[in-house]
């Protein structure tokens, strides 16, 4: 037999009232601070300091391994070594796995660092293990403390009224911030918003505007003085382009209830289980891609094929996005790796605002493969969408901020 | 024996999960971790059984992707036992969620979990009258440090459908 | 009881007040962006430190000023306690900057830091919330105190 819904909430009540007894509850400390990080007035300032210590602390630990080890180890003793060992010097194989080198005065030189060479071995590995793992890390250890002890949810409460101007809700911080360590789990944890609309708001947000923590990671080693603007950026970018699609793409947009539980002290089993877990899982991505987008640059750039594209696209790179066409090159291995294309970038001698530009255009020009493949998984229509929005997000965007380096005269 | 574990979100369905089949499906303080189901075994006296995880639902009626892949996985699977996991200080709703599943004549057991929350704030459930008005049995449990989870497991045997009527006669009818 | 929870009360609004005063310092400092460094004491001028980590320790001290009145009851009491996270999380980050700094040797050095080095990291002056950290410990007294009574 089944129940209509008044009928069960009042066989409920009937249960409730002889089995259930409220005792007299008193307000706890971890009560009261639970109200304090949520209520907006005492809640944003906590927020503002628990972003600070995440950020601070990433920066601290990358630091620590990137700089303080891999840096060295890879350019002081890997590449000089590969240099030696690896036959064929000047050679297209040569040149692809280990270092392309440069002409200079007419001869071919060595690079002296991991970044220049370009090389599978050399760039590739550099990336993926010396910036990449210890970004990924850290970034991982985190967030599953901050998911654990309970803080997500107050957040998603927090920014819902900012959230709700671009059609989405406070729950959507959760795909959001998922992506900022991997785009792809992201686009999974956009299920847990209620209509065809917001998933197709969030997923395309995520996939344009959010940068993942290899490209973080790569950024704050290369460009750390660049990463605010950057930053910027993008997170104005979501929010106008959220707002549009919020206008433009039909659908509904409910309203958000959240429960939020109460704060819980992290067990550190399951810290170590999901970090372990999504290390492992974002490797099993990441080292392939890497090295495979090295290798296809490498080939490219030995058959001309980016040089080509470069002087090919030199009207739309110059003219419309104020950047050099050299950056043909890491654009495509974007697709690949946006870390890889951040590390390229970084060697091609720019100014300031050509350098900020042209890593906002690697971040929101094209989704990695690994996160378009997953879109794919999410329906091929959502799918054409967003890559419809991507195109012009990319020219419309890349456009404006050329036109406020013109003003700024800073292009 | 296949045996689904429901409830709702954030209520600790993947902490069970974890702790009886030893897999490592992600475990977060906030609702909404688990967007698709996850398959497991686990050994019940002897006997091999799947252990099925889903999304948590707040009804039988889904509001998001998340909650239908759960609702599906019900509807599914008709010869399952499940295992409907309360939050033992918001019971009302859950047993909303287990009144709407036992009249779809599923055998159940009730898992009160996060019953020491409850006990912090001084709620107090009477479990035998609770189990003699559902007629399935009721288990206190804190998955978290693995309180109950025995007992839960061994009165799995005793999941039975029940008919609603009797469960609406135990409580003194309908007003 | 009154008598000690004034005690209390004036310990904190006092702690309030100088963290409040260091909050705005370090912003006024990031403002002008120069450094500033007076005793143990030394104020970063960075954005991300000094302004970031400056308006962190202002709202530190702003938590600490209105928690400090009627300091037993619950929800006053838990401002109190915001305001020592706030300087943790502050002090924390900072000490936590200066330990991965003191151990890698540094560019062109050997690969671990020198004794003497390692050392020389810790050594005063210090940024603003590693200098309030011992006195905003004291909350962990009344928390242990509070928890007893209960």
């Amino acid at each position: 037999m089944k129940l209509t819904i008044d009928q069960r909430w009042d066989l409920i009540d009937k249960i409730a009232k002889q089995t259930v007894t409220f005792g007299e509850y008193r307000h706890t400390l971890k009560d009261a601070i639970g109200e304090l990080t949520i209520k907006p007035f005492t809640g944003i300032p906590i927020a503002i300091a628990v972003m600070y210590a995440f950020w601070s602390i990433f920066g601290s630990f990358a630091g620590f391994f990137t700089d303080g080890f891999f840096v060295r180890l890879f350019d002081a003793y890997w590449l000089p070594w590969l240099q030696e060992v690896f036959p064929g010097q000047g050679g297209w194989l040569y040149a692809i796995m280990v270092d392309a080198g440069g002409i200079e005065g007419g001869e071919f030189v060595l690079s002296d660092n991991c970044l220049e060479s370009f090389g599978v071995l050399t760039s590739g590995l550099f990336v993926a293990i010396g910036v990449v793992l210890p970004a990924i890390v850290i970034f991982y250890l985190m967030l599953a403390l901050l998911e654990d002890i309970g803080y997500m949810p107050r957040l998603a409460v927090l920014i819902d009224t900012m959230l709700h101007k671009i059609g989405l809700h406070g729950y959507a911080i959760v795909p959001t911030i998922l992506s900022l360590g991997c785009n792809v789990p992201g686009v999974t944890a956009t299920r847990i918003l209620e209509t065809k609309k917001q998933r197709f708001i969030m997923m395309t947000l995520l996939a344009i505007f959010i940068p993942c923590g290899a490209q973080i990671g790569i950024m704050q080693d290369v460009i750390p003085g660049l990463m605010g603007w950057i930053l910027l950026y993008l997170i104005i970018g979501y929010f106008i382009f959220g707002y549009i699609l919020n206008k433009i793409v039909p659908g509904k947009a409910p309203e958000f209830l959240i429960d939020v539980p109460p704060y819980r002290r992290p067990m550190l089993s399951n810290i170590g289980k999901k970090v372990w877990g999504r290390i492992a899982g974002f490797f099993k991505v990441a080292i392939p891609f890497v090295l495979l987008g090295a290798a296809i640059v490498g080939v490219l750039y030995q058959l001309g094929v980016i040089r080509f594209l470069g002087d090919a696209l030199a009207p739309v790179f110059v003219g419309w996005f104020g950047v050099p066409k050299e950056t043909a090159g890491p654009l495509i291995a974007a697709f690949l790796r946006k870390d890889l294309a951040v590390a390229q970038l970084s060697v091609i001698e720019m100014t300031e605002y050509q350098m900020i530009t042209a890593v906002v255009l690697v971040s929101i020009y094209f989704p990695c493969v690994a996160t378009f493949a997953m879109m794919l998984k999410e329906g091929w229509k959502e799918l054409l969408g967003a890559m419809a929005v991507l195109t012009v997000v990319v020219f419309a965007y890349g456009g404006l901020i050329h036109l406020i380096g013109i003003l700024l005269g800073v292009a | 024996m296949k045996v689904l574990l429901i409830g709702h979100p954030n209520v600790g369905k993947s902490v069970f999960f974890n702790r009886l089949t030893g897999a490592n499906v992600t475990e977060s303080n906030y609702p909404g971790t688990t967007v698709d189901f996850t398959k497991g075994y686990m050994n019940i006296g002897g006997e091999d059984a799947e252990l099925i995880d889903v999304p948590g639902t707040f009804s039988l009626d889904p509001k998001d992707k998340a909650e239908e892949v759960a609702v599906a996985m019900l509807h599914e699977n008709k010869d399952v036992r499940v295992i409907c996991v309360i939050d033992a200080s918001k019971i009302e709703r859950g047993v909303y969620l287990a009144l709407e599943i036992l009249e779809e004549g599923y055998p159940m057991v009730i898992a009160l979990n996060m019953w020491d929350a409850a006990v912090d704030k001084n709620i107090r459930i009477d479990i035998n009258n609770l189990q003699r008005i559902l007629g399935v049995p009721v288990v206190p449990t804190v998955a978290i440090s693995g309180e109950g989870i025995k007992e839960l497991i061994s009165r799995l045997k005793e999941a039975k459908p029940v008919e609603i009527d009797d469960i609406i006669k135990n409580a003194g009818g309908l007003t | 009881m009154a008598g000690k929870s004034s005690v209390a009360a004036i310990y904190f609004a006092i702690l309030g007040i100088v963290t409040t005063g260091f909050g705005i310092a370090n912003i006024l400092v990031t403002a002008g962006a120069s450094e500033f460094a007076y005793g143990i004491l030394e104020i970063s001028g960075d954005l991300f430190r000094g302004g970031w980590g400056g308006a962190i320790v202002l709202f530190a001290g702003l938590f600490y000023l209105s928690g400090a009145r009627n300091f037993e009851e619950i929800h006053q009491f838990s401002k109190i306690v915001m305001g020592s996270i706030l300087i943790w999380i502050m002090a924390g980050c900072d000490i936590f900057a200066m330990i991965t700094e003191s151990i890698p040797g540094g560019e062109d050095g050997p690969w671990f830091n020198t004794l003497d080095g390692f050392i020389g990291t810790y050594a005063p002056p210090y940024a603003p919330a590693v200098l309030l950290l011992p006195f905003s410990l004291v909350v962990l007294y009344y928390i242990n105190k509070r928890n007893q009574e209960m």
